[in-house]
């Protein structure tokens, strides 16, 4: 048989238990719940509450006429917390124009910043324009080498190397574009040159064969445009050192 | 009377102060009789009504319209009780008195009317209660108050004190077996 605990007989004694019933025939059945339920009866019967001395009915009022002086109407603590609210309104205000100068000084900086990258733009694209330039250049300068090897072999050209002469056609119908604008008249020349020279190449409808790059070669006088595209790299290639040496003073 | 208790702290909160005098004039009673049966002390016992209501007053804006006022503002009392109990405490010390003391008006015999070994009984079984009750931590002495002597249930205990049913459950086992230990020597079998 389990027995009732403590806390189970006092749960029963205040009537709070779950399982009344069930108690009551367990402390009939059981003596040594019975026993230990009686004497936690016995127990809390002696505690009795302090009896309290009696107020008279007016006990209230007097409770009441001590006390109100010191309270304030609600309404009247309304008007005294408008100060409160002043205050905070103030607080707000001052919040306000500091966040308003924090914006503002954001604002400053980031138009700051833009016209600093708005100087510093154009160069970037300058460097660009230099290093695509220098590679196309480059191509051009393998291409002519690759055709004065040809003709002085004696071999006919390959269907590769008339693909990359198309090519570097299109791309440089682009820089004489580019370079009508700029006031280089090397760079002019030596484009309007080349240009002639891969349109040769690369419209002959049957190929080139050892014959045709000797015409080229004479005609077009292709070991000057060489050279030129020559000098013009060693040029783009000091302009794009000293592009490189600005940028880095920039960041500095 | 809930709804009455409503009606009147809207109108307090609306700017009726006197208002607030009926609220007082309604629960003074019943706040003065538990703040004694926990301080065991009239005039401890006016203070705590006091401030009760004045801390209510202060605080009637909190105030949360589904509840009851009377638990509200017993709950505050009960606050006021602690504080007065622990300012008691730290300034002096409850004498635990094997004798009765008649100048100490706190501790009264109930039973006037008993012969001379009774009357002795229930002044040991008094003063073995008032040192037991003073054993007791505020917690644990509210919850019993509360239970054993208001007939409060551990829902309302617990509201009452602000914690959980079952730490308020446990507040009043614990305070029973402090009681016991102190009291069970008087009920020794001869």
């Amino acid at each position: 048989m389990k027995h009732l605990t403590e806390e189970e007989l006092i749960e029963h004694y205040y009537l709070e238990d779950f399982y009344k019933a069930e108690a009551e025939l367990h402390l009939q059945a059981c003596g040594q719940c019975a026993q230990a339920y009686e004497n936690l009866g016995r127990l809390l019967g002696s505690v009795r509450a302090p009896e309290a001395p009696a107020r008279n009915a007016e006990y209230g009022a007097q409770v009441w006429q001590s006390i109100q002086g010191s309270l304030q109407p609600y309404s009247q603590k309304k008007k005294r917390f408008s100060f409160f609210w002043r205050q905070l309104a103030y607080a707000a205000a001052c919040l306000l124009v500091l966040a308003g100068a924090f914006f503002a000084g954001r604002k400053w900086e980031h138009a700051h910043t833009s016209s600093i990258a708005a100087n510093v733009e154009p160069k970037a694209k300058e460097r660009v324009v230099l290093f695509v330039l220098d590679n196309h250049l480059d191509r051009s300068e393998r291409l002519l080498v690759q055709l004065k090897h040809a003709s002085a072999d004696g071999a006919e050209i390959d269907q590769p190397l008339q693909s990359e002469a198309r090519q570097l056609l299109t791309d440089n119908r682009l820089y004489r574009q580019s370079a009508a604008h700029a006031n280089d008249p090397l760079l002019n020349a030596t484009l309007d040159h080349l240009q002639r020279v891969l349109l040769e190449v690369a419209n002959s409808p049957d190929g080139l064969n050892a014959a045709d790059l000797a015409r080229i070669e004479k005609e077009m006088n292709t070991q000057n445009l060489l050279f030129q595209i020559r000098i013009l790299r060693t040029k783009v290639a000091g302009q794009g050192t000293n592009a490189q040496a600005a940028r880095k003073g920039a960041s500095i | 009377m809930g709804n009455d208790d409503h009606a009147l702290v809207r109108a307090v909160l609306a700017g009726d102060k006197d208002a607030y005098g009926a609220l007082v004039t309604r629960h003074s009673q019943s706040v003065f009789r538990v703040a004694f049966r926990i301080t065991e002390n009239e005039a401890d016992a006016d203070e705590v009504v006091q401030e009760a209501f004045l801390r209510g007053y202060r605080k009637l804006e909190g105030f949360d319209a589904r509840a009851n006022f009377q638990t509200w503002i017993y709950r505050i009392a009960m606050n006021c009780a602690l504080d007065v109990l622990n300012k008691k405490k730290s300034h002096s010390v409850v004498p635990i008195s094997e004798e009765y003391d008649a100048d100490q008006p706190a501790i009264q015999p109930a039973d006037q009317s008993a012969g001379p070994d009774r009357l002795l009984l229930s002044q040991e079984i008094e003063a073995r209660r008032q040192a037991a009750m003073e054993k007791l931590t505020a917690t644990e002495r509210l919850a019993f108050v509360l239970r054993h002597m208001e007939d409060r249930s551990t829902e309302e205990i617990a509201e009452a004190l602000g914690i959980a049913p079952n730490s308020a459950k446990q507040a009043v086992f614990r305070a029973i077996q402090k009681l016991r230990q102190s009291l069970a020597p008087l009920w020794v079998k001869p």
